[in-house]
């Protein structure tokens, strides 16, 4: 497996608190790069600005990063733009977002 | 394009200072409902302005609503405004100030009101250190918005209600401004009232609803209406108390209760477009409030164009208290104290081990228990002041004393686990 789909992958077991689904299904990563060897790029969002997770899972996602044995080094970015909307959910999410 | 910016440090509040105030509300609220309980015989009659009446209403009022909103807000400013909290240190020694003040003030009232005055300053310095707290924490806000304004000026009547109120004392002590005696208490409990707590519930409402529902794409143009309506509403009663014109009441009453119509018609509209289709059920709690206070409101117009506004005025503001401030407290802080108690204990373990959902932190089983409690209890309590039977109050204030001990134990029982 492709390191970047293997850390999609493993960012799969990072989960938004409040709603109880996952980062990946939920959307709110726009872009995965490895820029250079054992670095990890990730862009990221929030449903919403202010959300009161922010740090939390910005800092879930670099836990979940660097603790993969290929990666030394994690740089973790939040975009607002473009916002996220229900769109960018994957079917999973959205299925888990309506039993919810 | 896509603009960057790096994850925000340190935009979260020491746990131990929304804690401190969330505890010493909770026994607050007990005490203040047991008050209130042992008082039935004169609460009955619709005697209201008694010393006894006056510390139960303050320890509610002050002790646990206006602490709950103090605490919340050291956690909820940060993250919805985006800016740290100024001066954590310093928060603490609000905590401490207000805390006195409001525990002598309370017990002031009770046993020697003319006493009042030194306990009631003690309070109005730990609501200044607050409010200066507020102040120099939100002036660092990159972009000032519609929620900026509500909870600007919630926070500014509040500080005219303290002035108000200690005007009050003085007055009750030297006799000065008597002849505004009347207009000076209607508009401490207006602004106490309305300008604080209901401007503060909208404003924090605009952020909350959206989040708990997973809202997208709906508007935030009626914020403005909601907000000048409701204003001009305030401002319009404030002229009637001043000049006791009764055309001017009507007026004000009918403006706010527009305002909180437009504002519930608002949050519908945002719940439409949520994602999220199944709701919690605190946050129902929350959005009932929100119903009842429509029909609070609408009563207080109701009344006013009747010209019957004095006989109904007691049960209406405890309505307005209960069924619509603490009904909206109780609501999002069943919410509130998890997160804060999950991001203490999991935001360093998230991403690393599997950590639990914020709706396994509360006790969700308790919930339909615990407002079938306070809204049977409330009810009871109205009906009580109509047909004055003692038992009906007992019955009434009797399941909100049950109803406060049980909430302290669910909210205290979140911190256990």
């Amino acid at each position: 497996m492709e390191l970047k789909e293997k850390i999609r992958e493993n960012l799969k077991t990072v989960y938004d608190p409040e709603l109880n689904i996952n980062v990946v299904d939920l959307g709110l990563i726009y872009d995965i790069e490895v820029p250079e060897p054992r670095t990890a790029k990730v862009i990221m969002t929030l449903t919403t600005p202010g959300c009161p997770l922010h740090d939390s899972i910005a800092s879930g996602i670099k836990y979940c990063v660097l603790g993969m044995e290929e990666i030394d080094h994690a740089d973790i970015q939040l975009t607002w733009e473009p916002a996220w909307t229900p769109d960018r959910m994957t079917e999973e999410g959205k299925k888990q977002l309506q039993g919810f | 394009m896509i603009s960057m910016i790096q994850p925000t440090k340190g935009n979260e509040t020491n746990i131990k200072l929304p804690f401190s105030f969330i505890a010493f509300s909770m026994i607050a609220l007990i005490l203040s409902q047991l008050l209130i309980l042992l008082n039935g015989d004169l609460l009955i009659t619709g005697t209201f302005r008694l010393p006894a009446i006056w510390s139960a209403a303050h320890l509610f009022v002050l002790g646990w609503a206006l602490m709950v909103a103090m605490g919340a807000m050291y956690q909820l400013v940060p993250v919805a405004f985006l800016t740290p909290i100024w001066n954590e240190r310093f928060g603490f020694w609000q905590f401490a100030l207000t805390s006195i003040g409001i525990a002598s003030f309370a017990a002031t009232l009770y046993i020697n009101p003319q006493d009042a005055l030194i306990p009631g300053l003690l309070t109005l310095a730990g609501i200044l250190m607050f409010l200066f707290q507020m102040f120099m924490t939100l002036r660092s806000q990159a972009k000032p918005n519609i929620l900026t304004l509500f909870v600007g000026t919630a926070l500014f009547s509040l500080l005219l209600t303290i002035v108000l109120g200690i005007t009050l004392v003085l007055s009750m002590n030297t006799g000065f401004a008597s002849a505004y005696y009347h207009a000076v208490f209607k508009t401490h409990i207006l602004l106490g009232t309305a300008g604080w707590f209901s401007l503060l519930i909208f404003g924090f409402s605009y952020k909350m609803v959206p989040m708990f529902s997973l809202a997208h794409g709906y508007s935030m143009k009626p914020a403005n209406y909601v907000f000048t309506v409701y204003f001009i509403g305030i401002i319009q009663l404030v002229f009637s108390f001043i000049t006791k014109i009764q055309l001017l009441e009507i007026i004000g009453t009918f403006f706010l209760s527009a305002g909180f119509m437009v504002f519930a018609w608002h949050v519908k509209k945002i719940i439409d477009k949520r994602v999220k289709k199944k709701l919690d059920r605190p946050f129902m709690f929350a959005l009932l409030a929100i119903g009842f206070g429509a029909v609070i409101h609408l009563a207080a117009f109701a009344g006013s164009l009747a010209d019957r506004l004095p006989v109904i005025i007691g049960p209406l503001l405890i309505s307005y208290l209960i069924a619509w401030i603490a009904f909206s407290i109780i609501g999002y802080l069943y919410k509130i104290v998890p997160f804060l108690w999950w991001t203490h204990k999991y935001s360093k373990e998230i991403g690393k081990q599997k950590v639990p959902s914020l709706k396994d932190m509360m006790d969700e089983k308790l919930a339909l228990p615990l407002f079938t409690l306070f809204i049977a209890g409330t009810l009871f309590l109205l009906l009580s002041f109509s047909v004055k039977l003692l038992p009906v109050f007992y019955l009434g204030q009797g399941l909100n004393v049950v109803g406060a001990v049980l909430f302290s134990y669910i909210i205290a029982k979140v911190v256990i686990k």
